[in-house]
């Protein structure tokens, strides 16, 4: 996903390397060497690159570098947006971010968001995966059930969960009343919002996952499981020592999209909870959103706002580097 | 048509120059085939004609004219690719009128100069076609369809048969010999199979690690290797290579194999004194054992391949292994001793040391 | 693992790698698995598409069971009115736009990322993938004040613009990768037919690349069909509102009458539902594609 920063930088440049190459050279016998001979393609080369590369870089540096850069410079201030930002704090933004029992909360969420993907998420998908490859018939048709929540809004997925959880009129309050038990409002107690929204988490994206597994799966040579066969392995023995350590790319990558993920969360908390109750079930974005955003507070938005650049760049880089060197 | 003439051209990458100072002259209308093994510089020459690759020292020119700084297609060249490079979104008619589109020459004339390619191509029935939907040897037939259609100053062709099975590559190799017999378009033909140099060629120019080894007709390089890299590439089955030391045997010049064999050679080699140190050349087909009034060498058969019409025989001489060539009806059995007789006027002789012919 | 965003992941004939054939109780345990993860998945998006139908003591009572009486005015109400084809039709302009652009600017880029090397390209080239790292979330107060400043706020450009921008980074990269894989003799080819790099992309790139284009378009549809965050904060007037926005609307206006709110969700996931039946390898492909592909 983030290739690695070039090291040769001549070799970009193919200026560069005629003229070192033409000095580096003994001249050539017979004539004098040309030094600055048209290059047959070069001569066209500027004029695309002048034409085609401007709109994409322009609007990307406008509104992806530069905003990001000034998000930086604005978190020192205290600024409500209007005007020229004058009121430099130093790092009080920071401080207050840190000090902010709801960001603490904010982050402890994120973290069991990556957890559940992992333990129960992912488990899940390679589980189901490894059921819809096989023989059988309507495996198609499971496929596409499976993946439908991933393609589906968040905003609406959230939606219909919250009524799922209404303990009014929704489907829980349903299964208490058959019970003849007072329904819960799991979305309004802080103790219960936060499962209830790493399920609906677990249901809305599980079948991405399980189709990155499908992918792995079938990148498997099947003379090699065959081969286990013969060598007298049992179902779960293949699966064991054959097919898991082939999947492990893919179970690398498949964290990776959870944890990026889980940082990104905000759509579908926002139709569940907003954040609430008492801000149990706050992320860093909805953090961001409610105590930057709603309040116009420019400066302490855009700390959040570097907090969050930062862990992601962070997390992706040593994540690569770490676990996905080989991949 | 254009005569194509290469000057002391080079070529490096970096500090690693790859071509060394080529000079070439190509006549108009003649057939050249450049051939050498892989990395020896001939598909990176031919791309530099092509003005595909930059030169790095040098001039190209076709005609009178010196190409080296213009594009391809101010070249007049047309080249014909090893993968084909069909652009697989056009039909063969489009394929092949593509460059004239693009030269915007008129509707009727585009249509006229492809029907009429097409038809000398045998390519009529599959105008209509996208690629994918071709064989092999047809996509092959449009690639040069493409070529011939612009009605180039000289064809360029990169290795074009090495992907077909060898059976069509035979096929076509006689139809592009054909089409150049009919168009008489100068052409410049790239490969590293050496028959196929030689069937097609008027002239081969035989290529290694960036330096010209030979040129000449095939059967020049075939009866004079003016080398030790050009008698072993050029021939199938390569020659056999034997040292060996001169010695003039009743005032007769000789060559004494380590096993004691002397074997008599020609008067004409220059340059060999007794006592010498020399890399003997016998050809396959030269060692036969029913020819009337050659030397004999003999050895133990070690292996016999039967092709058919005839056998190869590998046998010994002086711990090497040698092969021979003998009818397939002769019955020669391994572990036999085997005796074949061989032309004096026919035995290569090289410097051991500088590879040259003597 | 690049192989399966082009033959799409789901194909029934690539199922199955057993020769043999199942046996009765493992083909019962895949299938009894498989349903029940299926109900739970189901279960809520039929119910509520159900919901639609009851009246509110009817969901009350059974919010399991099929409607007492079907209330199709819930969902004719609807359908008749404005605000709801308004929407759709803000959502469908917006992300028109974004799609054209997305790939207009994105494959521009990146034919100049495969194919022509110049001073500096792979760090520009690294330059663009910095969008992959973080989301349009970080940086959302500044890029309000950007818009703002360039007077985009409350209109569809402010909304399209920043979706661009965002979705360059993954777009180029998948764009370049399948440039680069283009045979390089076809470019040879071209070159001596005479084409320059102009006319090279438009006469041999553009038409091969069908497949990366229905891609990367996919991908920025959906995003930009489902996007929240950016609409959310860009726009004021609820008559330029996408409908992820119309929906937290209409909740908040019809709070707790459930089977309205039900029937107005109903209708809005229904487009993407459809799609996604019809041309679910092409989505499933191209989904999975930016994750499997980059």
């Amino acid at each position: 996903m983030f290739p690695t920063v070039p090291g040769d930088f001549a070799d970009a440049n193919g200026k560069t390397r005629m003229t070192t190459t033409d000095s580096i050279l003994p001249p050539p016998v017979g004539p004098a060497p040309k030094m600055r001979r048209r290059r047959s393609l070069a001569h066209t080369k500027w004029p695309v690159v002048i034409l085609f590369m401007p709109p994409a870089l322009l609007i990307f540096t406008v509104l992806v570098i530069l905003p990001m850069g000034e998000a930086a410079w604005y978190s020192f201030f205290h600024w409500n947006g209007y005007g020229e930002p004058s009121k430099w704090v130093d790092f009080r933004n920071y401080k207050l971010i840190f000090k902010n029992s709801a960001f603490t909360k904010a982050l402890i969420n994120n973290g069991l968001i990556i957890i559940t993907s992992i333990l129960i998420q992912l488990p899940l998908a390679l589980w189901l995966a490894t059921m819809v490859t096989r023989k059988i018939k309507g495996a198609l048709f499971f496929r596409l059930i499976f993946f439908l929540p991933y393609v589906l809004a968040d905003v609406a997925a959230g939606m219909i969960w919250r009524f799922v959880y209404d303990g009014d009129f929704g489907l829980v309050a349903g299964i208490f009343h058959f019970f003849g038990a007072q329904p819960p409002f799991l979305l309004a107690n802080a103790d219960t919002a936060m499962p209830a929204i790493l399920a609906v988490i677990v249901w809305k994206y599980f079948g991405f996952h399980m189709m990155l597994f499908i992918a792995g799966l079938q990148a498997i040579d099947k003379s090699i499981l065959e081969a286990a066969d013969i060598d007298g392995a049992t179902g779960w023995q293949k699966f064991r020592l054959v097919t898991l350590p082939m999947l492990g790319s893919t179970v690398r990558l498949s964290v990776f999209f959870a944890v990026i993920g889980s940082l990104q969360l905000f759509d579908m908390i926002m139709p569940l909870t907003g954040g609430g109750p008492a801000n149990s079930t706050q992320t860093m974005v909805t953090f961001l959103y409610n105590f930057g955003v709603t309040r116009m507070q420019v400066g302490f938005g855009s700390a959040v706002g570097v907090i969050l650049f930062i862990i992601c760049v962070t997390l992706a880089f040593s994540y690569k580097r770490i676990f996905m060197k080989n991949d | 048509m254009a005569s194509v003439t290469l000057s002391n051209i080079r070529k490096s990458y970096g500090a690693l120059e790859v071509i060394h100072g080529v000079s070439l002259n190509i006549n108009d209308g003649e057939f050249v085939a450049l051939v050498g093994p892989s990395g020896c510089g001939k598909s990176t020459l031919l791309r530099m004609i092509a003005g595909l690759e930059e030169i790095t020292g040098g001039d190209i020119s076709i005609g009178s004219e010196i190409v080296n700084e213009l594009t391809p297609r101010e070249r007049n060249i047309a080249m014909v690719f090893q993968s084909y490079a069909l652009y697989p979104h056009m039909t063969v008619a489009e394929n092949m009128g593509f460059n004239l589109r693009l030269a915007k020459r008129p509707k009727a004339e585009i249509e006229e100069r492809v029907t009429e390619a097409a038809r000398m191509l045998d390519l009529t029935e599959l105008l209509d076609r996208k690629p994918s939907q071709l064989s092999g040897g047809q996509r092959q037939r449009v690639a040069m369809g493409r070529a011939v259609v612009r009605n180039p100053a000289v064809f360029l062709f990169d290795e074009p048969l090495s992907n077909l099975d060898a059976k069509l590559r035979v096929q076509m190799r006689s139809e592009i010999k054909t089409l150049h017999q009919r168009v008489e378009t100068t052409s410049i033909y790239v490969t590293h199979d050496q028959i196929e140099a030689m069937t097609l060629a008027d002239r081969v120019v035989v290529l290694n690690k960036g330096y010209i080894e030979q040129e000449g007709t095939p059967i020049e390089l075939y009866k004079k290797p003016a080398n030790l890299f050009v008698a072993a590439f050029i021939g199938s089955p390569a020659m056999n290579l034997l040292p060996a030391t001169i010695e003039a045997a009743d005032g007769v010049p000789s060559v004494r194999f380590s096993d004691g064999t002397l074997l008599p050679v020609s008067k004409s080699h220059h340059g060999i004194t007794p006592g010498q140190k020399v890399t003997v050349g016998l050809r396959p087909e030269h060692l036969n054992p029913d020819i009337g009034n050659g030397a004999v060498i003999k050895g133990t058969a070690l292996l016999v391949e039967p092709t058919g019409a005839q056998s190869h025989v590998v046998f010994e001489l002086g711990g090497q292994h040698v092969t021979a060539i003998v009818d397939g009806e002769r019955d020669i059995h391994h572990g036999q001793t085997f005796e074949a007789k061989i032309d004096p006027e026919r035995v290569h002789i090289f410097d051991t040391e500088t590879g040259v012919a003597l | 693992m690049t192989e399966i965003s082009e033959s799409a992941p789901i194909d029934a004939a690539q199922s199955g790698g057993e020769g043999r054939k199942l046996n009765v109780s493992t083909q019962t345990y895949l299938y009894v698995s498989l349903l029940i993860v299926a109900g739970i998945v189901i279960v809520p998006l039929l119910t509520t598409a159900l919901g639609g139908f009851k009246t509110l003591p009817d969901l009350r009572g059974s919010p399991f069971g099929l409607p007492e009486h079907w209330q199709w005015s819930n969902y004719t109400d609807i359908l008749m009115s404005k605000r709801y084809w308004l929407q759709m039709g803000n959502s469908l302009l917006i992300a028109v736009f974004t799609v054209f652009l997305t790939i207009v600017f994105s494959a521009c880029a990146a034919f100049c990322f495969a194919h022509i090397r110049f001073f500096g390209s792979e760090y520009l080239l690294n330059y663009f993938l910095i969008g992959l790292m973080f989301p349009a979330a970080t940086a959302i107060l500044p890029l309000y004040i950007r818009i703002r400043d360039l007077g985009l706020l409350d209109t569809y450009w402010g909304v399209i613009l920043p979706q661009v921008a965002f979705g360059l980074g993954m777009s180029i990269l998948l764009f370049r990768n399948y440039f680069r894989n283009l045979p390089q003799e076809l470019f040879d080819a071209a070159f001596v037919d005479g084409c320059g790099y102009i006319g090279f992309f438009w006469h041999v790139t553009m038409p091969l690349s069908r497949p990366i284009i229905a891609t990367v378009g996919i991908i920025a549809f959906v995003q930009s069909w489902n996007s929240y965050i950016i609409p959310l904060i860009m726009l004021n007037s609820e008559n330029r509102y996408p409908w992820p926005l119309g929906i937290m609307v209409y909740k908040g206006e019809f709070a707790t009458e459930w089977q309205l709110v039900l029937a107005f969700i109903t209708l809005t996931i229904l487009p993407t539902i459809i799609a996604f039946f019809v041309a679910q390898k092409h989505i499933i492909a191209g989904l999975t594609a930016g994750a499997v592909k980059s």
